[in-house]
């Protein structure tokens, strides 16, 4: 065997290899973020196709991966952006439900938590929840009725950690805006997830 | 003893009533993992959750699911996938697509 078969070769990209060993990972990153199947592949096909064209930048520094993902976390802001230009914000707005029937009550104390459906105390840490799929699958499926613009806003938030000027230049929104998008995401999501996770008799 | 708990009841109560309601407290709450809260309503924040256990549990409870999206959001790049994986179709789609530039 020569050596030219042992060590791949880095001078000249191989696309047809990327998608073998890196496709499903793509993949997945991209669809836990965008929660849509198609737009998660178009993000995959874009990485490689921009890797393609850029690929006398990388040669061969680093991880392949990481310089993919790199660009990917690029295309999958692009993909918010796109849905901001195709459905700019207009009169009646929706940020997400407001959730008032939380602090309904017939007693002299309205505005404070009505007792069904206070929060509950629960037992896990986030070191158990992340090996938990099951519980990824509940997770996206509490963030799935809500508006995408706040969804998005919410996963850019509380997964990627970007600064809140960031995701108001991304999705074209006002702070304030952004503040109110994200309550209502986390009062929906907490009530959910209890709902759906914490209080179910297996967990 | 029992006058001691009478004292602290009466406090809690006369506190929830001159306080923010818990609406306006878990909107606060939010707004504190995303700004710097002013003086003033820190301190609402805190003797807010000192005497609602309900409010207490919201804050941990959105602190979970912080450090647990992003602890996902961080996994490894070298992790290898299990699922979802990319479908046959998509697959195949993307590898025409990217025979054609090559």
């Amino acid at each position: 065997m020569s050596q030219a078969q042992l060590t791949p070769d880095m001078s000249s990209p191989n696309p047809g290899r990327w998608l073998d060993e890196h496709g499903d990972y793509l993949f997945k990153y991209a669809s836990f973020r965008l929660r849509d199947d198609n737009a998660a592949e178009d993000a995959v096909q874009e990485t490689f196709l921009a890797a393609l064209k850029a690929y006398e930048k990388f040669e061969g520094r680093g991880s392949e991966r990481t310089w993919l993902v790199g660009i990917l976390k690029h295309k999958i802001i692009d993909h918010f952006r796109k849905i901001e230009r195709e459905a700019p914000i207009g009169e009646g707005f929706d940020e997400g439900p407001e959730h008032a029937e939380f602090f309904e009550r017939a007693d002299e104390w309205a505005g404070h938590w009505n007792a069904d459906r206070a929060p509950s105390e629960w037992h896990a840490t986030p070191a158990e929840l992340i090996e938990r799929s099951d519980f990824w699958k509940v997770f996206s499926d509490c963030l799935s009725p809500l508006p995408q613009r706040t969804a998005s806003a919410f996963t850019l938030r509380e997964v990627d950690g970007l600064k809140s000027e960031e995701i108001c230049e991304i999705l074209s929104i006002s702070v304030n805006n952004l503040w109110v998008m994200l309550h209502r995401a986390r009062l929906h999501l907490r009530n959910c997830l209890e709902i759906n996770w914490f209080k179910q008799p297996e967990q | 003893m029992k006058a001691y708990e009478k004292l602290k009841h009466s406090i809690r109560y006369w506190l929830l009533r001159k306080l923010p309601t818990c609406q306006q407290t878990v909107e606060k709450i939010s707004e504190s993992m995303d700004r710097e809260l002013t003086l003033r309503e820190r301190i609402n924040l805190k003797l807010h959750i000192w005497i609602c256990a309900w409010c207490q549990w919201y804050l941990e409870h959105l602190e979970i699911i912080r450090e647990t999206a992003r602890a996902k959001g961080a996994e490894s790049p070298d992790l290898e996938s299990v699922r979802p994986t990319l479908s046959a179709e998509a697959r195949e789609r993307i590898r025409r697509k990217l025979a054609g530039q090559a």
